[in-house]
């Protein structure tokens, strides 16, 4: 289990339940949701602590009880749980006055009660699965906890007389208390409608329920209220309420389910809204003759928002009365930095409103929002003298005094960012294709509008940090954007804010967005050098491993654009090494968190998918992920296919791109090709013909009008790309066609070789130069005839075997040293030398895997590993 | 030539003293006006001490003006401080002429023991309280352009005070100043060498920001060195490319410009085989940021083995190396090594060449080039022959036999084999040693 389902009992209920039939568990559940429901009103008359916590624990012992009597386990494990955690609660009062009598009776009751079920037979025998494991766990549980109490136990046995069932508290609530316990022996039976009746009897101030539906909403509702202190919880009472919201919808036990009643959700909410509207406005917040000046307006917004994140505040009461505040606080003028306060802690409240992690806000309110933290930056833009700053203190803020200058505690900023998360969790609620999507996404240029009035506000008055921190909310709302029309003003714009980031900032953390935010708009607009610097000189290669995933998400995205910049300006091998790790495994997709991946043999959690789904990107800031495969794989052909000719006579077959292979192969085996359909199919005929040096197939199958509408059109400068790939189609054409038919040519013209591939006679003349320094290819120039003379002589058969021979012997060796290593031999200082030696020509082969032209001291192989690993750490996530 | 002029970006890096000399040579090459060069100077001089220098410029630059009060104003100062502090420090740097002191310096190199003799025999001159005005006295010295007294005075000093005194590193950079401005080479090249293992050594504890900075003025101080000291291009290479990267990371951060002097070196300098991948690597990497006819040279050769090109850069470096300070002196030696790498390069690729074309491609003449060609065929650095009746030369076949293939990739199994039986005989060694050991610890039970 999760911090998501800390501590919270309900939410155990609800998974074990989950496996219980179905009928047993539906009138459960709403005798706990109904009793702390009622429980919930009670508080509302402020109790004094001590008879808080004993009523409490009253209200747990008889839930116990009932639960005893119906020999329900599961059930009173659970209230037993409760017990436990309401007790730890009152342990202030148990320092002064001992154990409370009537908790020790009721464990005291429970231990014996387990006892006497565990010695029946009959009932073990009977009773369901989860009653039975139930059993045991309480079993185990209560002898440890009793262990602590044993004293007392042992006096309870003595003198049960002296330990009543129940503490009584004072007067008023007695009767109450008495009379809400009968109501749950008989809500036991599951009746809804009897908490209709009790519905008007405990908040009178309610006019009237209309349908059984409402109350149901509206008592659970106040109920989530009642523990929204913190997220965690939040989070289990929606699903808490999910279990109670299944019983009268759909039985359905299935996974689309989950989807289902957060919209139910979200619809009740709004009923809940309307309902609630009418009386609580009316409510006046001030007398008639109550003078209204800034001290008492203050006071009253104290009064008001001291209640937020408390148990059953509601916060669209909150929201109202505070609207009603600043109402009247304008028509009598108490000064713009209570006006701010008022709108701060209106748009906080606003953030609150949804209790779920994953629930959104509407647009109206969003909209709302928007013009609060338009306005709130408005008033402070005016009012210079106003200070708002999170170190100020409680006591030193001044919001009424007009003599001195204002200060108040909160942080502008802070509420732009949560605006642009709500925007993020809007857009991922959203479908991407519909109309909705856009809609919302209009929202975007006035948050952007928003946060360059802040940024120019803080350059004035911010703090470097604060600077930086408002530098880079806007780098990010930038650096994905293609500026078509005004690229040199963008790129100036994003090299000016992160600089400053790079200088001022005090938190890696910032530093480091800001660079791959740096990175990405670098390789987007096709600046390939500076990109490739940055990443150099940013050394996160090594760290990002260790960064929060977020972080890498954002790191995976900027290399996949410096792999497509790489490609774009014609670096295939960069291209290729860059992209290669988002590729491997095809998980493309989860990398650039484009979408949550369903994959075999791997169950998720449930917490584990909705993490997934909050940390998605946004549907507008894609990349194609087609775009991305079909770069990683047209490279990959650029690279291997002339590498794959240069070895045809060798033994050892070293892959470059596994899955590049994996395509060539499951296309040989069908046993009739036909004409390609889709992109992987475009890119291995190509493959296929260039194999046999037919350059013009080859780009024929690569650039043609269904692959521009798939994927050439996607680039901004599509046919610049186009020219580009034809060139390196007829170089690496040029290239295969020498090492695959040099050994039946005694010599060929360059001149004529030039024709072929359509290529300067220069160029081919450097290409074939560079093959015969590098030694690919045995042959030499002849100037005066201007021919390629092929020095390639077949080896003998026997020379053929011999060479295998001795390859083969060297494996050998490779083999016992490291197995001599791994038995812990001293390995002298020559072998570890030949091993790195082994290593390095290893990484020289592997052409381009990895960067090789680190700045730092790194080698591909250790990068290579990193990527390893860091795939590794990706996976854990 | 002003565009390949390096000097302003070289200058940045350099001390103030140091700048002179290639102003020097700027206004011989002219390339620049006469004018602005002594303005230049005279705005390095107002921050010097060298006031008669500054006079003298001002009176070329201004022949008709008299000389502004201010600069005789300020040589009457300074002349002021210096009597005042040599008056402080004179008679203790007697002493060092002193037999038993000089002595003392020669057999000892640890600095308490000298120091305690001068307090115990000389405390009339209050070593503890002088030694620190030795430094401003140097530093004095420096600006006042005497540097060949400043050099020995910070000897002195270092001598005296222990190696972590503050200002040693201020010393030793003094201590290369003055040897590369007097044209100590070989004295600033064992400077250099110093000043590079104290970088190294603070490298932990400065941050690393300044080092990358004291990294690019050590470079850039040390140009001077690499191209007057006899050896120097080999320790520019070993600086680069034997000793880490570090070196060659300032480089590709802070002045890609320097780039021109490597290649340069590894040109001109015999051992260039190993390092020429690396600095292709570097030199392309850097393409965007940097580069020259000399660059673009090598990138011509190794990358697009483009031979006309190689030509014309051949032409292009002539004028870059007769207007750089540094690779003036160098230049017939580059462009002969230059034009040796392409040719060799050439053969490599080439099995039959017109020797006419060959002497266009080296910028000779036909009988030139075949007498340049005899000669590498008679040192024995060339596998050819001549065939004078259709004027070509062949070049012999470079195929490696399988044969050759096979003894280079067995050769070296045995030695790898001995290892191997080495290192098991150790840990069998061992493992008797222990069951050895086991047994007398039983036995003592």
């Amino acid at each position: 289990m999760s911090r998501f389902f800390g501590h919270s009992s309900s939410s155990e209920s609800e998974t074990e339940s989950e496996n219980e039939i179905v009928e047993v568990q539906k009138p459960r559940q709403q005798i706990h949701t109904f009793e702390s429901d009622e429980e919930d009103k009670r508080q509302r008359v402020v109790l004094p602590e001590r008879e808080k916590r004993v009523e409490e624990i009253n209200a747990l012992v008889r839930q116990l009880k009932n639960a005893k009597k119906i020999k329900d386990v599961v059930k009173s494990n659970q209230s037993f749980e409760e017990l436990i955690k309401s007790y730890d609660k009152c342990k202030k009062i148990i320092e002064k006055e001992g154990h409370l009598k009537h908790y020790i009776r009721a464990i005291a009751e429970l231990e014996n009660f387990v006892n006497e079920l565990w010695a029946d037979a009959a009932w073990k025998s009977s009773a369901s699965k989860p009653n039975s494991t139930a059993l045991t766990k309480l079993r185990q549980r209560i002898r440890k906890y009793n262990k602590d109490f044993e004293a007392e136990i042992t006096d309870f046995k003595a003198h049960p007389e002296s330990y009543p069932e129940e503490e009584k508290v004072a007067g008023a609530k007695e009767s109450e208390s008495e009379k809400s316990s009968e109501e749950e022996s008989e809500s036991e039976e599951g009746s809804e409608s009897e908490s209709e009746d009790e519905e008007p009897k405990a908040k009178p101030s309610k006019v009237k329920v209309a349908k059984d539906e409402d109350s149901d909403s509206e008592s659970d509702w106040s109920m989530s209220d009642e523990t929204t202190s913190d997220e965690d919880i939040d989070y289990d009472q929606g699903d808490s309420w999910k279990a109670f919201l299944k019983d009268k919808t759909t039985e359905k036990v299935s996974k689309k389910e989950k989807e289902k009643p957060r919209k139910t959700k979200e619809k009740v909410i709004v009923e809940t809204d309307e309902e609630t509207e009418k009386p609580k406005i009316e409510r006046k917040l001030f007398g008639k003759d109550d003078e209204i000046n800034p001290t008492s307006v203050l006071n009253k917004l104290n009064e008001i928002i001291s209640s937020r994140g408390r148990k059953g505040t509601d916060r669209f009461e909150q929201l109202e009365l505070l609207k009603e505040l600043r109402n009247i606080s304008r028509l009598h003028n108490v000064g713009p930095a209570l006006d701010f306060k008022i709108i701060f802690n209106q748009m906080a409240i606003s953030f609150d409103y949804n209790t779920r992690v994953s629930a959104c806000m509407k647009a109206d309110t969003f909209h709302e929002c928007l013009r609060m933290l338009d306005e709130m930056i408005n008033i402070l833009v005016d009012n210079q003298n106003i200070e708002v700053n999170e170190t100020v203190l409680d006591e030193e803020e001044n919001v009424t005094d007009k003599t001195k200058p204002y200060k108040i505690r909160g942080c502008v900023l802070t509420m732009a960012d949560r605006m642009h998360e709500e925007f993020i969790k809007i857009l991922q609620q959203c479908d991407a294709h519909g109309t909705e999507y856009v809609e919302r996404l209009k929202d975007e240029p006035k948050l952007s509008a928003l946060i360059d009035k802040l940024q120019s506000y803080l350059e004035v008055k911010g703090s470097t940090q604060e600077l930086c921190r408002v530098y880079l909310r806007k780098v990010e709302n930038i650096y994905y954007k293609y500026d078509k029309d005004n690229e040199k003003k963008s790129a100036e714009l994003v090299d000016r804010l992160c600089k400053y980031i790079y200088t001022n900032d005090s938190t890696d953390r910032l530093r480091a967005k800001a660079m791959l935010c740096h990175i990405y708009h670098n390789a987007l607009h096709d600046r390939w050098f500076e990109a490739r610097d940055l990443i150099l000189m940013s050394h996160l290669q090594e760290s990002i491993d260790n960064s929060d995933i977020p972080l890498q998400i954002l790191y995976n995205r900027t290399m996949v654009q410096v792999g497509l910049c790489a490609f774009r300006v014609g670096n295939i091998k960069e291209a290729h090494s860059a992209l290669l790790d988002i590729q491997v495994g095809n998980r493309a997709k989860e990398l650039l968190a484009q979408g949550v991946m369903v994959q075999r043999n791997v169950e998720k959690t449930k917490e584990q998918e909705i993490k997934e789904r909050q940390r998605l990107i946004p549907f507008h800031m894609h990349i194609n992920l087609e775009l991305i495969e079909c770069v990683y794989l047209v490279s990959a052909m650029l690279i291997e296919i002339p590498y794959m000719s240069s070895r045809d006579f060798e033994t050892k077959k070293r892959l470059i791109s596994k899955q590049f292979h994996y395509q060539l192969k499951s296309s040989e085996r069908q046993p009739v090709v036909g004409p390609p359909e889709n992109m992987r199919e475009h890119v291995v005929a190509a493959s296929r013909s260039m194999k046999k040096g037919d350059w013009k197939a080859c780009t024929e199958f690569l650039i043609n009008e269904k692959m521009n509408a798939k994927v050439w059109g996607l680039m901004p400068q599509s046919d610049k790309v186009q020219q580009m790939l034809r060139e390196k189609v007829k170089e690496e054409s040029l290239r295969t066609y020498l090492f695959r038919f040099s050994s039946v040519y005694e010599s060929i013209s360059i001149e004529s070789l030039a024709e072929m591939f359509e290529l300067p006679r220069s160029f081919v003349y450097s290409v074939i130069s560079k093959m015969i320094i590098n030694e690919e290819l045995m042959a030499s120039l002849d100037e005066p005839t201007q021919t390629v003379v092929m020095h390639r002589t077949e080896p003998t058969k026997l020379q053929t075997l011999a060479l295998q021979l001795s390859e083969k012997i060297t494996n050998l060796m490779d083999q016992t040293e490291r197995m001599v290593q791994i038995r812990g031999g001293e390995m002298g200082a020559f072998l570890n030398r030949n091993q790195q030696g082994q290593q390095n020509q290893q990484s020289q082969q592997s052409k381009g895997q990895g960067y090789k032209q680190q700045r730092g001291q790194r080698g591909g192989q250790q990068q290579q590993q990193q990527h390893q690993q860091q795939k590794e750490a990706h996976k854990n996530y | 030539m002003p565009e390949y002029d390096l000097t302003l970006k070289i200058a940045k890096h350099l001390d103030r003293h140091m700048i002179f000399p290639l102003l020097e040579f700027l206004s011989s090459r002219k390339i620049y006006d006469e004018k602005s060069i002594l303005a230049t100077k005279l705005d390095l001089l107002n921050n010097t001490n060298m006031v008669d220098f500054a006079v003298d410029c001002y009176k070329n630059l201004n022949p008709d003006d008299e000389v502004p009060e201010h600069l005789i104003e300020k040589r009457k100062h300074i002349v002021n401080e210096l009597v005042e502090l040599r008056d402080l420090v004179s008679p203790f740097i007697d002493l060092f002429e002193r037999e038993d002191v000089k002595k003392l310096l020669e057999t000892d190199r640890d600095h308490t023991i000298i120091l305690d003799h001068l307090r115990n025999n000389y405390s009339e001159y209050n070593p503890d309280e002088t030694i620190p005005v030795l430094y401003r006295f140097a530093k004095f010295q420096y600006d006042c352009g005497g540097y060949e007294k400043t050099a020995s005075i910070l000897d002195a000093y270092r001598i005296l005070v222990p190696g972590n005194d503050r200002h040693i590193g201020d010393v030793l950079w003094g201590k290369l100043a003055s040897d590369i401005l007097t044209q100590n080479w070989e004295q600033s090249a064992n400077d250099l060498a110093q000043l590079r293992d104290w970088i190294d050594k603070n490298e932990k504890d400065t941050n690393a920001l300044q080092t990358l900075q004291q990294r690019c003025w050590l470079i850039h101080w040390g140009l001077y060195v690499y191209f007057h000291h006899p050896k120097g291009r080999e320790q520019l290479i070993d600086l680069f490319f034997t000793h880490g990267e570090s070196y060659l990371n300032v480089v590709q951060t802070t002045c890609p410009h320097i780039l021109r002097y490597i290649t340069a070196a590894a040109i001109i300098s015999k051992r260039r085989k190993n390092i020429m991948k690396d600095l292709v690597k570097i030199i392309q990497q850097e393409a965007y940021n940097y580069r020259d006819p000399i660059t673009e040279l090598v990138e011509c050769l190794y990358v697009n083995f483009d031979f006309d090109g190689v030509q014309n850069k051949l032409e292009k470096c002539d004028q870059v190396l007769a207007n750089d300070f540094f690779l003036a002196a160098f230049h017939d030696e580059f462009m002969e090594n230059a034009r040796l790498f392409s040719f060799e390069t050439f053969c490599r690729i080439h099995q039959c060449i017109t020797i006419k074309m060959l002497a266009e491609k080296l910028n000779m003449t036909n009988d030139e080039a075949e007498k340049w060609i005899v000669d590498l065929i008679r040192n024995a650095r060339l596998d050819a022959k001549i065939d004078s009746k259709l004027g070509h030369v062949v070049f012999g076949a470079q195929a490696i036999s399988p044969y050759q293939q096979i003894i280079e990739k067995t050769k070296n199994l045995t030695m790898r084999a001995n290892a191997i039986s080495i290192s098991i005989d150790k840990k069998i060694k061992n493992v008797d040693n222990m069951g050895n050991w086991n047994k007398t610890a039983s036995t003592s039970e």
